[in-house]
Parts: structure tokens; sequence; C-alpha cells
């Protein structure tokens, strides 16, 4: 890399005399060897799933989750550093909490975005901290019907307030992912993490912007994915989390869940299935490698 | 001598002369929180029965003697497993509400798939009362807490503002401690017999307490709410109407003692 | 008035707000009203502030806007509601600029909320918040003494309020036209006024709908027939 030996890399909040700053940029190197991570926008739902990498035998299977409850109707993922993620996780429950002492509502997913990304932000900015090294995936559902105040009582006029805007939609899905610079993007569907990129392919074969994906096959799509793009890092032995969230109907009712264990299973079978499907076809074609060394 | 707190550490009067309180930082001595519940509900009602625990309360909030809010849900849902029913100060109420969905979200933090259980959250709340008493800043509650308990048994219990708790087969709160507990206590006197109750029994049993109670409470309401908790959840019903009153019987009245028409 | 030390509200249960002010404090003896009806909602007060049995100001507004459709009608101290608007509106200004998007009513209900219950051994506010937004159309809400908070098709506060809960309950109709509507609080008000010595001048009125705030007002020596605003 051209910025070694140079010093421009040595501290967090000094530009480099091109008008970059490394240390952002070798955050998002510390993500790019994460376990991939990704987020499907569905139409009655969000789903977010992540490649557990497994550092040793001895741990056991299904303990020390990597996708965190933020809120009732709210979860995030993160690919990277594990302790910068569970520190992203606990000032995202405080900023939630807060929200909901002052507003008495939930905290709408693209507040807690902007919120989040205010924060990573302030990780660029000072010598004496270096910026995350993380890029987190924040799923969540908006109530798209009219909720009470936390607490409320009294029902007010048994037909309905008068006067409301005619023909309006509120609420749904939100995905959004927030890098270590701070920035942050609404997305159909994200992906983060070393598997990024087959995984991005994958989403965009989707159609996700047409809005008709469901959830039920956001959450196999997602297996899918997640198991496709782990073909590149196959000698490591992985584990699939996935959580959902659904809308006030389906079966989370607005609540940020783990998938079902027989639905997990089904999604993880299907995986397999469509990639031994695959395997036939392009067993021998080399990978093409990301490589941004110099 | 002067035993009054204020006095505590001071020089003695009798000695030194009376304290010169424009000194004081504050002009009103020791901090004082509000002492008296504004807008109340009044008792909140529930039996225990074989399979689970019925518990009701009327739907008024009153401001005085003013039945100022006619729509005020009293019975309040924890984690779809547990009712709370809140007598006492509304705006307390509501805090406590907000308290409870917070440490139902805090639970959700960890999927180990556990909840918290009637028990655990009457526990928790009767700590809460008695941290704030000793604050000398009580919340103005009286609330019963219904559920079922770690080994899935009814569960049943009460808590105060001084941070007080009971247990018992069928528990009642302000008035109904008066006119509803016998009523109560005659269909369960002890834990057996609940424990043989139906379900239809303890409702019958908890409705006509609060009809009884509608007679004779006059801060009270002929609208309630009334819940079932058992093993498969919460049946609350929040817009019950009081049935099968007796006024009839007025025909009959007439003066108050030797008058016969 | 002296604090009282029993604790225990008065046998009539009703005065407990004048009860709470402090000594010499200028009282919003008050009538004041909010309802829901079908393009929005409709706040209305009557004017007059009392020290005791003296009219300080007979011509007060106590309808106050904490942002552009959400309004309060204040009852109680006037020093501690107007403090409390103070602080609501300006929280509310920073909330719609911070988020690019205009606050709702259960928005303001609720800071309104955290202020008087929070505050209640040092406040006597009896507030009812009256707003409209895209979303969810005319809302009112109720913050009487304590500082709990009730959704309400209509609500009436202050010490007039006492008078006319019996001709609110048998004249309120849902989904009112606004012309009914504006009769309905005028009518109410009028026999406030008539009834509660602590009550009385103009009636103020402010209608909000989608086509923003509207002020009302009608004057006592034409009997509160003619508009002048």
């Amino acid at each position: 890399m051209t910025s070694i030996g140079t010093g421009y890399d040595l501290s967090n909040s000094v530009f480099s005399p091109d008008g970059r700053n490394f240390q952002v940029e070798y955050a998002v190197k510390a993500v790019e060897n994460g376990g991939t991570s990704i987020g499907i926008r569905c139409k009655d739902g969000v789903v977010l799933a992540v490649e557990k990498v497994i550092t040793s035998k001895l741990l056991k299977p299904g303990a020390n989750k990597r996708i965190a409850t933020i809120d009732r109707h709210m979860g995030a993922v993160s690919s990277g550093l594990v302790p910068d993620g569970r520190h992203f996780v606990s000032r995202a429950r405080e900023e939630a909490s807060s929200w909901r002492k002052v507003y008495k509502s939930p905290i709408s997913t693209s507040d807690l975005a902007s919120r989040m990304g205010g924060y990573l932000q302030a990780y660029t900015l000072y010598s004496s901290v270096r910026p995350f090294g993380i890029t987190a995936i924040v799923a969540g559902w908006d109530s798209e019907v009219e909720t009470p105040v936390d607490a409320q009582v009294g029902n007010g006029p048994s037909i309905g307030s008068g006067g409301k805007a005619e023909g309006k939609k509120y609420g749904g899905p939100g995905l959004y992912m927030i890098e270590p610079s701070g920035i942050y993007w609404g997305y159909y569907g994200a992906a983060t993490g070393k598997g990024r990129q087959t995984a991005k392919a994958e989403l965009e074969k989707l159609d996700l912007a047409a809005g008709t994906l469901s959830l039920e096959d956001g959450v196999k799509e997602a297996a899918r994915i997640i198991y496709v793009a782990h073909d590149d890092n196959k000698d490591k032995e992985f584990e699939l989390e996935m959580t959902w969230i659904s809308n006030l109907e389906g079966p989370t009712k607005g609540r940020h869940q783990e998938v079902p264990k027989e639905l997990l299973e089904e999604a993880e079978r299907l995986a397999k299935k469509a990639l031994e499907g695959d395997d036939d076809d392009e067993e021998t074609t080399d990978k093409p490698e990301d490589k941004m060394e110099e | 001598m002067n035993h009054l707190p204020q006095a505590w550490g001071r020089p003695r009067d009798d000695v030194y002369g009376p304290y010169d309180a424009s000194y004081l930082q504050s002009s009103h001595g020791p901090n004082q929180h509000t002492q008296s519940p504004i807008v109340t509900g009044t008792s909140v009602i529930a039996l225990k029965f074989k399979d689970g625990v019925v518990i009701a309360a009327d739907n008024l909030a009153s401001y005085g003697s003013l039945a100022r809010f006619t729509d005020v849900k009293r019975l309040r849902k924890f984690a779809d497993s547990t009712v709370v029913g809140f007598g006492g100060d509304v705006s307390d109420m509501q805090y406590l509400d907000r308290l409870l969905i917070s440490l139902d979200t805090e639970e959700a933090y960890s999927s180990s798939g556990h909840t918290l259980n009637a028990k655990n959250l009457h526990t928790y709340l009767a700590k809460v009362f008695y941290k704030r008493r000793s604050d000398f800043n009580p919340l103005w509650n009286q609330v019963l807490v219904a559920g079922l308990d770690g080994e899935k048994k009814p569960f049943l219990a009460s808590a105060d503002l001084l941070g007080t708790t009971f247990t018992s087969p069928s528990l009642a709160t302000g008035f109904g401690a008066h006119l509803a507990q016998p009523l109560l206590r005659k269909v369960a006197p002890d834990e057996e017999a609940a424990a043989k109750l139906t379900r239809e029994q303890a409702i019958e049993a908890v409705k006509e307490s609060m009809k009884v109670l509608f007679y004779r409470d006059a801060r009270s309401l002929d609208k309630y709410s009334i819940a079932v908790v058992t093993k498969d959840g919460i049946d609350l019903k929040e817009d019950e109407q009081l049935e099968k009153q007796s006024w009839a019987f007025a025909e009959g009245i007439r003066g108050y003692g030797t008058q016969v028409n | 008035m002296e604090f009282g030390t029993s604790g225990m509200l008065n046998e009539d249960g009703i005065h407990v707000d004048m009860d709470r002010l402090k000594k010499g404090e200028v009282n919003l003896g008050t009538s004041i009203m909010a309802i829901t009806f079908k393009d929005g909602v409709i706040l209305g007060a009557d004017s007059r502030t009392t020290t005791g049995a003296y009219i300080a100001n007979r011509v007060t507004d106590k309808l106050t806007q904490v942002h552009d459709t959400i309004w309060c009608c204040r009852s109680g101290s006037a020093a501690d509601t107007q403090a409390v608007a103070d602080i609501v509106q300006y929280q509310l200004a920073m909330y719609g600029t911070m988020n690019g998007k205009p606050p709702t009513t259960q928005t303001a209900a609720a800071m309104f909320q955290e202020l008087c219950y929070e505050n209640k051994d040092r406040l006597s506010a009896g507030l009812i918040i009256a707003g409209w937004d895209e979303r969810h159309g005319g809302q009112v809400y109720s913050i009487p003494a304590g500082g709990s908070l009730h959704k309400q098709a209509y609500s009436i506060g202050g010490s007039g309020s006492t008078y006319i809960y019996g001709y609110c309950d048998a004249n309120w109709k849902e989904g009112m036209e606004e012309s009914q509507a504006v009769d309905f609080v005028k009518g109410a008000l009028q026999e406030a006024i008539k009834w509660d010595g602590s009550s009385g001048g103009v009636i103020r009125m402010v209608v909000l709908t989608k086509k923003g705030a509207n002020r009302h007002l009608y004057l006592p020596d034409s009997d509160y027939k003619i508009r002048h605003q």
C-alpha cells in the first residue's frame, strides 16, 4: 500500500495529502476478513443472516450469538471485529431505549441508522480513538398501523381520528448498512464481510427492488447466499445464524426473533442442495480473488 | 430536646438560640415529594383456579369523587404470560407499565428463550416499590400479579406502595379487600379448594364480586376488564359490562320505617 | 391558600388544581376543552385569569401553539403551564429540524407527560394537548394533575369543566362537521362561563386541520354569536 512508510496512516483524524483517512481504510480491511453478513428486505419482513466461522471445536454449537436484538422490533449483525460489534450493539440499545424514554414510542429503523452513523463517524475524528472495525447491518420493522403511545390509556373516538391524509402508507421493512467511516445507506439487500462480493451478486439476481419476495422465501435465499458466499472459504467450518422480523400479521408479529429451528434447518437443507447443483457445473473455475494489496 | 430529624446534628436551641433558617440553602426544609395519588383506579380482584388465575378491574379512573376517565384499562399484559392489575395512581401505573416494557425488551436481548414468569415479575415489582418508598417517593399503587410460577402452577400475589407483599388463593385491593375478599374466600378458602375450582366457577365468582363492588364502591364503574391466565396464554377482555344486576327490589322499599305507601 | 398537609384530596375532589397553587400565584381558573371532529381538532377556552377573586387578566389566551398544528390548552398555574409549554415548544422545534419531519401529536403528548410526571411535586398543571398530523389526523390527549396521559375523543378541563360534564356527554357526537363542532365547543364553554365564577370573558378557539391553524374569537357583549376573528 502507498500509505506504508508515509506516516499518514499512523494517526486517526489525520488526512493524507490526497485526502484519505488511512485508519478508516484499514478498518475496512478488518471488515473484509470477517464472516459474511447479509440482510434482505422482503415485502412482509426483513431477514438477517451471518456466516459464523467456527474458531475452535471446543466452542459450544449455537452459543455466542452474533445477531443481536436492539429493540423489540429491530436487530443488527456485523462483520469484522466481534468486540467492536458488541459495542455497536450496546450503543444501539442505549439509543433505542433513550428514544423510547423521550418519545414513548419505538425508534424507526432510519432514525436508529442515523444515530449510529453519527456515532461511528465520531470515531474517525479523534486521535485518541480508532474507527470501528465493523460494518453493521441493521434491520427493523416500523409499524404499518397507528401505534399507541407506550402505556397509553384511553382510545379516542370509536370511528378513528378524522382528517388523515388520504392514500399514504407508513412503516414497513427497514434495512441499513453502516460502515466504519460512519457512512450509511438504506438497502434492498445488504452484504458485508469476506463473501460480500459473491453475496451481492446473488442479492442482485433477486430483484428485491420489485418488493415481491416473501419473508419465508427471503429466509431460504439468505441461507443459500451465505452457503454460496462461504464457498470461497471452504476450508473453514461455519454455523449459519438467522433472525427475522415480520409484519404485524406475520409469524413474529413485528418483533425481532431467531428464525425457528425447523425453518432454519429446511433453509439449510435447500441451500446445501442448491450448492451441490452448482458444484457440478463450475467445480474447476477459479474464483477471482479480490486482492487490493500492492 | 427536639427529636425531629430536622434538628439532628444542629446546635441546641436552649443553648444557642433558635437556628436562623434564612441560612438554609432551601427555605422549605427537607426534600418533599408529592405524597398523594390524584387520578386513581379503585379495586383489583383475582382468584386462582385449577389451571390458572382470573383477574378483574373496572375501567374507571377517578379524580377525587369525579368519574373523570371511563375507558382506562388497568389490567396490563406482560410477555403474553402474566397480567398485572393496577389499583391506585394512574400516572404511576403508566410509569410502571413503561418500566415493564423496557424490562421485556431487555429480556429479549438474550435469545435464550427464557421469559420472566409471574413470580419473577412480582419479585421485581415488589423491589421497585420498596426502593421508591425508601426514597420517600413511593409509587402510589397496589398491584396484583397473576400468572404462572416456575413450575407452571397458578401464581397470584400482591405488592403495594410500601413494598409489602403477600400471596393467597384469592386477593383483592382497595375496597375489594373489604367487600370482595370475603366472597372469594368463601369460594376458595385455601389452596386445596382453589385447585379444585374450574375456570367457569372462578370467572363466575369474580364477576359476582365485581357486581357487589359496583353496588357498594362509590368510585367504581359497571364497565370492566377481566383476564384469565393459563398455560395456554392470556384471554383478556377489556370492554365487559356488568350483567344481571339486581335493582327491582327497590319497588318494595317505601319510606324508612313505618310508611306503607 | 396554604398547602394542605393531610395528604388527602378535598372532599369534593375537584379543586385539587387550585389547592396546589403556591401563595399568591396566578391561577387560570379556567374552562378549557378540545374535541376531535371530521377533519381534525378544535381547541377552545375562556379568557379569565384570577388571583383569588380578582380578575388579573380578562382577555387571556390559554390556547398555546407548540408546533405548526400541535397546540395545547393550559389550566392550573399560569407560570407553570407557560414554562412547560415553552420547553415542549423548543423540543418540538428541535425534533422537526433534526428529523426532517414534523412531530406527531403523540410525540408532543409524550413530552408534555414526561415533564408533568417527573415534576409532579412542583407543578400545578392541567393540560389538554390537541393536534393534527398527516398520519394520525386529529387527536386529543389529556394530562391532568399528577401527570397521567389519556387519549380521548374530546376532553374538558379546568374548574369550569365540572359544570358541563352533563352538557358535553349529552350533546357529543363523533365525526361532526366543522360548523357543528364549533357550535358544540361554543355551547359548552358558554355554560361553563355562566356557572363558574373563575371562568369568563371571551371564547377563543383554534381549528386544526390539514389546512393549518385557524383562530376564532367570540365576545360576550354580542352573546358569543358573531365571529370576530
